[in-house]
């Protein structure tokens, strides 16, 4: 278990809260795909179906871990949740990049430097005293490799929003901004969890955050006459 | 900088541009104005026309002048393309 024990469930919960917010946005991008036939809809689209599933998975591994009511069955089925969840992220987040990618036929110079930030906390943490931050250690839920690869792409996409924040001072941009700069603070804590239990709390609650300016956003969009 | 404006329109984007003109319009558009509001050459205004009356969104009025007018078909699809416009525009990606 990686968060303190008041909070199992919480975590479960929140991801379902989640994973319908990521259908929602999955729902509309295909809409508008079906309606523009843009391509960078489609990959919107299926990112964050891909990105719905994991959330889905992990969530009811969640869940189903605690029906268990044993510590072991708890821990065996959090990890095939969070493992799927990984990779259903990773595929999630590399869509989304393709498109942005696809979008303006370059990777922009700002972008891909401002990306490369993450790499320095990967540096850093090497140096850190904390043993379990170690990158060899083997492969646990939320370990540190597998938070740093998501906070690499998370952050890439952060990048990708703010930049065009900046250029078009649009409402709902900055609120899909919002969204993907929390979810990359999220990944952050969860690097570091080793150092406090209660950062896992303060990263799933900032992931739930990001989720909610994702919907703001959409709500905002859907509302328009 | 991101959203770049592509060097050319998209058909799509030609198509909502003439219905924004009508509906700017009061939805009653002589092809002048569609045509000046929309940046399109004459030969092929009356292509786009064609090819919007075809998909049933717009519609020629009966009548002395020559006018354009959208259907509810029309709206709801222009309704519609505004939601996704913002809503692309929002992750940063033009249609």
């Amino acid at each position: 278990m990686v968060g303190p024990r008041w909070f199992v469930g919480f975590d479960s919960l929140m991801e379902f809260v989640a994973f319908i917010i990521a259908v929602a946005i999955a729902y509309q991008a295909f809409k508008g795909y079906r309606l523009t036939k843009q391509k960078t809809l489609l990959y919107v689209h299926f990112s964050f179906a891909v990105l719905s599933a994991g959330l889905l998975i992990d969530s009811l591994a969640g869940f189903l871990g605690i029906l268990a009511r044993a510590p072991k069955g708890l821990v065996a089925f959090t990890l095939v949740g969070y493992t799927i969840y990984f990779l259903a992220q990773v595929l999630a987040y590399v869509i989304l990049i393709f498109a942005y990618v696809s979008q303006t036929r370059t990777l922009s110079t700002t972008s891909v430097s401002l990306s490369l930030v993450p790499l320095f906390g990967l540096v850093a943490l090497q140096a850190a005293p904390v043993p379990a931050i170690k990158l060899l250690s083997p492969l646990i839920e939320y370990h540190p490799v597998s938070e740093i690869v998501l906070l690499f792409l998370v952050f890439y996409i952060t990048v990708q929003t703010g930049l065009n924040y900046s250029a078009t001072k649009d409402a709902n941009a900055f609120l899909v901004f919002l969204g993907f700069l929390l979810l990359a603070l999220s990944h952050l804590l969860f690097i570091l969890i080793p150092f406090s239990s209660l950062l896992f709390v303060i990263g799933h609650l900032l992931q739930l955050f990001g989720f909610v300016s994702l919907l703001s956003m959409l709500l905002r969009v859907t509302r328009t006459k | 900088m991101m959203r770049k404006l592509p060097k050319y329109r998209s058909q799509m984007r030609i198509y909502v541009d003439i219905m924004r003109v009508i509906q700017r319009e009061n939805n009653r558009a002589k092809p002048t104005r569609i045509l000046y509001g929309a940046n399109l050459s004459h030969d092929r205004l009356l292509k786009y026309l064609e090819e919007l009356k075809a998909l049933g969104v717009i519609e020629e009025t009966d009548g002395e002048e020559r006018l354009y007018k959208l259907t509810q078909k029309g709206v709801e699809f222009l309704n519609e393309f505004i939601r996704i416009d913002k809503f692309a525009g929002a992750f940063g990606f033009a249609i």
